[in-house]
């Protein structure tokens, strides 16, 4: 069974991806959808709005740029990540919370519920199956939101990529951030992808919200 | 209000999805309750959220290669998956192992039972309402040897470290101090979940008496481990059918009475002391020199054609791996007959007649990975 | 694994006094192939004595096989498909493997699930794998898989495994459609 490829051309780093709407290609003289169709409808990638803040249309010009500053701040002092924890990854993302390496001096907190979370680490393999559970989880994210794809499962499918009902990387459906690779990533490197966040936040300030 | 007025009440029956994210940290699991007012009347669960394809793909993989799947499968007890599964080559193959190699491996897959247990009573009480506290101190002893498996095979969950015949290389030269050390701190741990644990009031009262299940219904569904111990039973796969070396080794078997949530944390808990027990046991008699590996063992093992079902006492139940070769150097089939998937069908049984609050209890208490239950 | 590298498990007769010596007292009339495996004795029957026999390996007091502990299928290409019974005893300590053989156009067996009730959800996830009907299964859907997505079962060696996006094939400089190493 062939996989439907999206067509992912914009490299990592970008904030926010536009992707491209993956074609489906009806098989003629069927009436039941087949498999590729299926999976084409499943795993349609989510549409992403950039988000327009109250406080730059109050504050525009010279007074927005010292708010950027604070607001940024305030924002990556604070990240409360759901905990989404899919497969073997989450065991390390549960080490990292722990007290030997410690997640709270950051202001990490995890929350369960999506509708107060920042940030989304999907830790763990996504399958086909679970697909459209990440993507309704995303959309249920208020703004501003960031995702970091922890490990090698979530980066291109890691170790399962060549089974056919998995998707051979979260970026495929919602928008990445930060990639942490490794399989599973050390406490250390999944310290290092959040800083990492932390600085991106900081970096591109201008552009959010 | 009385008991008459409360009759009088029209209940409907609702449908609650726990669905595949929730913060009970068990993995993507789902489960459909119906409930009629707060008791439970019927449970499907949904697995397959983490299907991926590991049998499938360890028949493309040669038998070295296949070893780190087995890891990423069951990801809280790796050393206890790689080492049925190394032993289901080695009998096929008939490779001998080294004395000193067979110790090693027992020494750190009892070790792995315990990181295991330690996951399970952080979890279980996290379920129950003890929210973080046991789960930090667990994860607080695991972080100990998880230092020590760091220390012998360079990596501290997916350690890939056992090959048919023996282990990969030989552990550092302070390995005796450090298990010894490890032990001693091992046993302050599990005297602190004790006394966190057993006496509580709140604990007890939310486990006693939930999600029991009677023994000729557990031998009926298949389970297996400390679940089916708990409802009896005396029996454990290590002295039942002994593999490796463990018939060399004098240790207990915990078993419960009800069959309840309460005797299943008991058991585990009692098991870890055990463990500790055989680890000890382990470090005196070990060599202190000696091979690792069989001297004649080729680089690409090619197994003879024919079949083997070896299984070992997981610290979830009975782990079973069925291995058809028929010739060649990749597995013609590998079925991966996980303790937590047969566990998981009993589920229904144990928790239809509970309150919903229930349900999520008697998850904590049987100990799924979802990792081997979909694979 | 090209077909023509591929060789059968020689048939060593189990010794005697074995569990094949029980199933032949307690089932005089049904056919078996008795062979011993590395660790079990394996019967190889029929598929229409299935039933039959794994009853009277419950129910009969002299082999008491309460316990079932696998039940999977192999796909053994042109030769059919086959379904996998382990079996093990509490009290008299002893375990067996009983094999059926199922024929490629019509691969379908009673199934267990009325002798020992934890084979429901390993023959869910054999006919989701392999195609292989149960009949009287209580609730035979896809199990492990995506419900909507069951056009081909993946466990058959005809199924392929699915290539590595071209884009990441382009970016390590392979050329369109070939793949890298094989990953653990």
């Amino acid at each position: 069974m062939e996989v439907k490829k999206a067509a992912a051309t914009t490299p990592p780093e970008a904030e926010t991806k536009a992707p491209t709407e993956v074609a489906v290609e009806a098989a003629p003289g069927t009436l039941r959808k087949s498999g590729v169709e299926i999976e084409a409808e499943r795993l349609r990638p989510v549409q992403v709005e950039p988000g327009k803040a109250l406080y730059r249309q109050v504050l525009p010009g010279v007074l927005q740029v010292p708010a950027d500053l604070v607001i940024a701040a305030a924002r990556k002092s604070s990240l409360w990540p759901m905990t989404f924890g899919l497969a073997c990854c989450a065991i390390e993302m549960m080490a990292t919370y722990m007290s030997h390496h410690d997640l709270d001096r950051f202001g990490i907190v995890p929350w369960a519920s999506p509708r107060q979370a920042d940030v989304m680490i999907v830790a763990g393999t996504v399958t086909k199956k679970m697909a459209p559970a990440v993507k309704l989880l995303y959309e249920q994210m208020p703004n501003p939101k960031w995702v970091i794809s922890m490990g090698a499962c979530a980066t291109n499918g890691g170790p399962y990529t060549r089974y056919d009902r998995v998707l051979q990387g979260v970026d495929k459906i919602i928008p990445v951030d930060v990639y942490v690779p490794g399989c599973p990533p050390r406490p250390e490197a999944l310290m290092d992808g959040l800083i990492a966040l932390q600085n991106k936040i900081m970096e591109e300030r201008k552009k959010i919200g | 209000m009385t008991v008459e007025q409360e009759h009088e009440l029209d209940t409907l029956e609702i449908n609650v999805n726990v669905g595949p994210q929730h913060p009970a940290t068990h993995g993507v699991f789902r489960m459909v309750l119906a409930i009629d007012g707060e008791k439970v009347i019927d449970l499907v669960p949904h697995i397959g959220y983490l299907h991926r394809g590991a049998e499938k793909l360890s028949e493309n993989l040669d038998y070295r290669q296949a070893i780190g799947l087995q890891d990423r499968t069951e990801y809280l007890a790796a050393f206890n998956a790689e080492f049925c599964y190394v032993m289901a080559i080695e009998k096929l193959a008939g490779i001998e192992v080294p004395e000193r190699a067979e110790y090693i491996r027992v020494i750190l897959a009892e070790l792995n039972r315990i990181t295991s247990h330690y996951m399970f009573m952080g979890a279980f009480s996290t379920d129950i309402g003890v929210f973080g506290t046991a789960f930090t101190y667990g994860f607080r002893e695991r972080e100990y040897i998880q230092d020590l498996f760091e220390e012998v095979s360079g990596d501290r969950m997916m350690y890939g470290y056992f090959r048919p015949g023996g282990v990969a290389w030989d552990v550092p030269d302070n390995f005796k101090e450090r298990v010894r050390w490890v032990c001693r701190q091992t046993r302050v741990g599990i005297s602190d979940i004790d006394g966190l644990l057993t006496n509580n009031e709140v604990f007890v009262a939310r486990t006693r008496g939930i999600g029991a299940i009677s023994l000729e219904n557990a031998i009926d569904y298949g389970l297996s481990g400390p679940v089916l111990r708990a409802c009896g039973l005396k029996v454990d796969l290590r002295r039942e059918e002994p593999y490796s070396i463990y018939d060399r080794f004098d240790f207990d078997i915990p078993t419960g009475e009800r069959g309840d949530s309460f005797d299943r944390y008991l058991v585990r808990l009692e098991e870890m002391r055990q463990s500790v027990r055989i680890v000890e046991q382990a470090v005196e008699q070990m060599p202190d020199s000696g091979p690792i590996l069989p001297e004649k063992v080729p680089r690409r093992l090619r197994c003879p054609p024919g079949e083997v079902y070896m299984r070992a006492e997981n610290p979830r139940g009975e782990y079973g791996i069925y291995l058809v070769s028929k010739g060649g150097d990749k597995p013609y089939r590998l079925k991966i007959r996980s303790p937590s998937y047969c566990n998981l069908m009993a589920l229904k049984e144990m928790t239809v007649g509970h309150y919903v609050a229930d349900a999520v209890v008697v998850l904590g208490s049987i100990d799924i990975v979802l990792g081997e239950v979909d694979r | 694994m090209s077909p023509e590298e591929l060789q059968e498990a020689p048939v060593v007769p189990p010794p005697a006094g074995s569990v094949a010596d029980l199933f032949v007292a307690v089932l005089p009339d049904v056919e078996f192939q008795a062979t011993q495996g590395a660790l079990d004795v394996i019967l190889t029957v029929d598929r229409g004595d299935v039933v039959r026999i794994l009853r009277a390996a419950r129910d009969d007091p002299r082999l008491d096989f309460k316990y079932l502990r696998c039940l999977s299928g192999v796909d053994h290409m042109e030769a059919g498909l086959e379904v996998v019974y382990h079996l093990y005893s509490y009290t008299h300590k002893h375990n067996v493997t009983i094999k059926t053989r199922l024929p490629q156009d019509d691969p379908s067996v009673p199934s267990v699930t009325s002798i020992w009730k934890g084979a429901n959800w390993h023959e869910r996830e054999a006919a989701e794998m392999f195609g292989i009907f149960f009949e009287g299964h209580p609730n035979l859907v896809p199990l492990l898989l995506p419900e909507d997505m069951t056009d081909h079962h993946p466990l058959r060696k005809d199924s392929p495994l699915a290539e590595i996006e071209e884009w990441q094939a382009e970016r390590a400089g392979l050329a369109a459609g070939e793949t890298g190493e094989a990953e653990e």
